[in-house]
């Protein structure tokens, strides 16, 4: 499967990665952006399987990334990464489509347990 | 050192989400030490993050250049000396995203969080024109000091 993590920040992606990694998703293929924009064009190109995404980044942020696939009726399974994650924020991304919001800081298990019937591990 | 408004946010918890950030991430203990408020190092990095909205203020976390480059080198899992200059800040305002983000998620809602800013160098200062002090905690890890404030605007 084709995860496609979409963060501003490089240390951030190879951390997912290799959280996702140290969560047993090892045996999938792990593309990266660094904004909705570029999330926007790599889901086009790639079609993943997954979308993990930051919210607060420039240009395109996660909420509107998520909000853009949706009303071009792309339903594309997609989680949020984020470290902003109050009650106002987890509800606006179920209601825009997301699947999860996985707080930052995360370990392992938060991934494991958010991805329990989102992929194979 | 605080100002006399409802206490939003604590010291303690300022604490514990540093604390966190550092052990999932950086894989380091920090522990509160007492700050003098004298600065950390010669070479010292800076990120700042600003939320705006319920609550308007600003997030400053500091640290030592061998602090911000051994965190950075963590965050990557990469080599000694082997990231550059914009990776080790990237790493940085990550940190300061996270921490920031920690913060915001405390404050009077609705709320936005910036994106980050960091700056760096020898014996300079930031700061917010008109910006209270609300709180600061000063925290030391096997890496060195970490400093962070947070401010009302």
């Amino acid at each position: 499967m084709k995860i496609l993590i979409v963060d501003d920040s490089k240390a951030m992606r190879m951390i997912v990665t290799r959280t996702l990694r140290q969560a047993g998703f090892d045996a999938h293929e792990y593309l990266e952006a660094c904004d909705g924009a570029e999330g926007l064009a790599m889901v086009a190109a790639e079609k993943p399987d997954l979308v993990l995404s930051d919210w607060n980044m420039p240009e395109v942020t996660g909420i509107e990334f998520l909000q853009r696939l949706r009303a071009d009726g792309n339903d594309v399974r997609f989680g949020f990464v984020t470290s902003e994650s109050t009650d106002a924020m987890r509800a606006l991304a179920a209601d825009s489509g997301a699947l999860f919001l996985i707080a930052k800081p995360f370990t392992a298990d938060t991934f494991a347990e958010a991805l329990s019937g989102v992929l194979v591990a | 050192m605080s100002v006399t408004e409802a206490a939003w946010v604590t010291a303690d918890q300022i604490v514990e989400i540093a604390r966190e950030v550092w052990g999932s991430f950086l894989s380091m203990d920090l522990e509160p030490v007492p700050d003098s408020g004298e600065p950390l190092a010669r070479q010292t990095l800076t990120g700042v993050i600003h939320v705006s909205g319920g609550w308007q203020g600003t997030v400053f976390l500091e640290t030592t250049a061998d602090h911000a480059q051994a965190g950075a080198e963590a965050m990557f899992a990469a080599e000694p000396g082997s990231l550059s200059p914009e990776e080790v800040g990237d790493a940085l305002g990550e940190l300061t995203n996270m921490v920031g983000g920690n913060i915001k998620g405390l404050l009077p809602a609705p709320n936005k969080l910036s994106l980050p800013s960091v700056a760096g160098g020898e014996s300079y200062t930031l700061r917010v024109p008109g910006a209270l002090l609300v709180e600061r905690v000063l925290l030391q890890g096997p890496a060195g000091p970490v400093r962070i404030s947070l401010w009302r605007s």
